[in-house]
């Protein structure tokens, strides 16, 4: 199944941003998942040190997965925002997505959340280090 | 061995001690572990250094990654248990039917989120790498850089000083060698010391005048007294203990590069 008529089946709905208009907003509570169909989107965290910019992702690009897991979910832990021009993006039935999601057997879901759980844990690391790295000062 | 292996193995559970390796990077394999007891760090290796990555506990699962990505099976951590570590071991055979056929939605997000773990990954090795060598560095010019969480300008500025439990009129001289926002290093003649006390601990008013003209107090305590290069002088490296709102935007504007 060729993957543009996968995702289609499964939007419900697309969306248009300006450079700069934001998507997901950091900390509050969302249950979509999107793609990006066109442009790029930034995803930045608040730090110490303002925002950062921590990963752009293209099209193709997947985020707000963590809403897999269902409406028990914290907030959103990154903002994504509009970063290259015109950007749409598909937002997917969560329902649906919910649905298949926990058709799986207790163990691949498991799987499944170490990595999504992981890339999380990666991000605010990453984070974490820009934020050290801009404490220690201007290099001489 | 069951007769039919490729029905459900059994789980298999494995005990290591205290900084056993239990996956290396580059290593062919996709089972998957489950922390049943302890913590295990993951890390990666660059320059010969171990870059840790995440730290995991009791109930964490880790190895995911080499069974989830269906372009590369090796593995792209290495896992090394941080104490005495039990760990379930999951045969994937019976998973890796299962995750064949997942609907193809779900595969997709997991792939993208894989690539997305994969650049973050590669993202945290490179920011350490580089101030791991920053730091290295620094520490080569300067020993006690390390301990300081802000840049510290050199200096050469008269001051005047006295305990904190002293009238103000009471002062001694000194000179600042080096200031940041958090601390700073004071010469001052050894006699300084006969009769005032510069030990570890003690707190000290210390007043000077900026290059940009600005009068700034604050309160300092000694972390540390050296020898200076003059046999006369002593070396004294001070943390800031208080400093006014006023005299630390001026000391601010003073240290921006």
């Amino acid at each position: 199944m060729d993957v543009g008529s996968l995702l289609s089946a499964y939007m419900a709905d697309q969306e248009t941003y300006k450079s700069g208009d934001v998507i997901i907003e950091e900390g509050t509570k969302g249950d979509w998942v999107y793609i990006v169909l066109e442009g790029q989107v930034k995803v930045t965290k608040r730090t110490a040190v303002g925002m950062l910019t921590i990963d752009v992702l293209k099209k193709g690009s997947i985020f707000g997965e963590m809403a897999l897991f269902g409406k028990a979910l914290q907030a959103r832990s990154a903002s994504v925002i509009a970063a290259d021009g015109d950007v749409r993006v598909g937002v997917f039935e969560t329902r649906q997505l919910i649905e298949d999601y926990e058709s799986l057997s207790l163990e691949l879901r498991s799987v499944i959340k170490a990595l999504i759980m992981g890339l999380k844990e990666s991000n605010e690391k990453a984070a974490a280090l820009v934020v050290a790295a801009n404490e220690k000062g201007p290099k001489n | 061995m069951t007769k039919n292996p490729s029905e459900a193995p059994p789980i298999v559970s494995l005990s290591y001690k205290k900084g056993d390796l239990i996956i290396k990077e580059g290593d062919y394999g996709v089972s998957i572990y489950k922390i049943l007891d302890g913590e295990v760090s993951v890390y990666r290796e660059a320059e010969g250094e171990e870059i840790p990555l995440a730290t995991l506990g009791t109930g964490d699962i880790f190895g995911e990654r080499a069974f989830l990505n269906r372009a590369d099976k090796t593995r792209s951590t290495s896992v090394r248990a941080m104490e005495d570590t039990k760990v379930e071991v999951w045969h994937t055979a019976r998973l890796s039917r299962e995750y064949d056929e997942i609907p193809p939605i779900i595969k997709y997000v997991i792939d993208q989120v894989m690539s997305r773990s994969i650049r973050m990954n590669n993202l945290i090795v490179q920011l350490t790498t580089k101030q791991q060598k920053e730091k290295a560095l620094r520490e080569k010019e300067d020993p006690m850089a390390s301990k300081r969480r802000f840049y510290r300008k050199k200096v050469d500025l008269s001051c005047r000083y006295r305990p904190v439990s002293a009238t103000s009129k009471f002062n001694l001289d000194g000179r600042i060698k080096d200031i940041s926002l958090d601390g700073l290093a004071l010469k001052v003649m050894r006699r300084n010391t006969i009769d005032v006390s510069h030990e570890t601990g003690d707190i000290f008013i210390i007043n000077t005048v900026l290059p940009n003209k600005k009068d700034v107090e604050l309160e300092a305590e000694v972390v540390s007294v050296q020898q200076s290069q003059m046999p006369d002088d002593l070396e004294v490296s001070m943390l800031i203990t208080d400093i006014s709102a006023g005299s630390k935007k001026s000391l601010g504007f003073f240290l921006m590069p």
